[in-house]
């Protein structure tokens, strides 16, 4: 059986040699090749650019952000300014008043 | 010297591609379709190319890239239907351009009708003359389902070629 099996081997070995491979596989393989390099390359240069636009946004985002809290601050300041300011109209009004009836006040004694 | 090795695909594949193309031929019975994927391994190959550390290591990546796609070409055209193993068995091989003698052709349809698992190891087998052990690695199978699917396989393909094939008839 062995001996069988050993010249069937044999046999079968010298019957399955490789297939030559058809003569575009090369040219083939190397322009799909390119074509993915291509696309890689496109889909590399979308990804920068949506990573500098989600940047440009997140950046204007942030600046908008910052621009408004600073410009309340600035409100915030002038108003507070504006008060005091009509604080110190007031006070001096009152003090000017409180001269005057003091004034008055010794004259009438 | 290994580390010194730098892979140059063209070279890979005018190494590689007669090998890649007969294996996928062998297991997926389909001209067209062993082309395509003889092109997708390369492919995988390009993109993996880094990874390739000698030129022994790019035959053997090769070889089971191209058994794996191979087996994974044949379950998606059995799920899309079933009928097509009859085309495979009837066209199997028979290439007009090819030269291969009858006795060749006659082989390879009953290689053809063997189970999937079988064919693949007679194929690295006799194919590629690797051992049970290469083969083991090549399909990340066990050396024991290789070694037994080889004995059947051999077996069943040597009882199918004396049902058929005059020649292996002996003392008839």
């Amino acid at each position: 059986m062995s001996v069988e099996f050993n010249e069937f081997e044999l046999e079968l070995k010298a019957e399955l040699e490789r297939h030559p491979a058809p003569p575009g596989l090369k040219s083939k393989i190397l322009q799909r090749q390119r074509l993915e390099h291509e696309q890689r390359r496109h889909a590399r240069a979308a990804w920068w650019q949506k990573l500098a636009a989600s940047v440009l946004l997140v950046a204007m985002a942030g600046g908008t952000w910052i621009w408004r809290n600073a410009e309340e601050r600035r409100k915030g300041e002038a108003a507070r300014q504006q008060v005091l300011t009509a604080l110190r109209i007031t006070n001096h009004a009152l003090d000017v008043m409180n001269a005057q009836l003091q004034e008055r006040n010794r004259e009438s004694q | 010297m290994v580390g010194n090795w730098q892979p140059d695909f063209e070279q890979l594949v005018d190494e590689h591609q007669t090998m890649v193309f007969s294996l996928a031929l062998r297991m997926s019975g389909d001209h067209m379709l062993a082309e395509e994927i003889a092109q997708d391994v390369f492919l995988e190959l390009d993109r993996n190319l880094r990874r390739i550390e000698s030129p022994e290591h790019a035959t053997h990546w090769l070889r089971r890239v191209a058994m794996s796609r191979s087996a994974d070409a044949l379950r998606r055209r059995r799920a899309r239907c079933a009928h097509l193993w009859v085309e495979i068995e009837e066209g199997h091989g028979a290439q007009p351009e090819e030269r291969i003698s009858p006795l060749g052709a006659r082989l390879e349809r009953l290689l053809a009708t063997l189970s999937e698992a079988q064919r693949a190891v007679l194929v690295l087998r006799y194919q590629e003359d690797l051992t049970p052990e290469e083969i083991a690695a090549a399909l990340d199978a066990p050396l024991a389902t290789v070694k037994s699917n080889l004995q059947r396989g051999l077996k069943l393909l040597r009882a199918k070629a004396e049902a058929q094939l005059k020649e292996y008839v002996r003392g008839v």
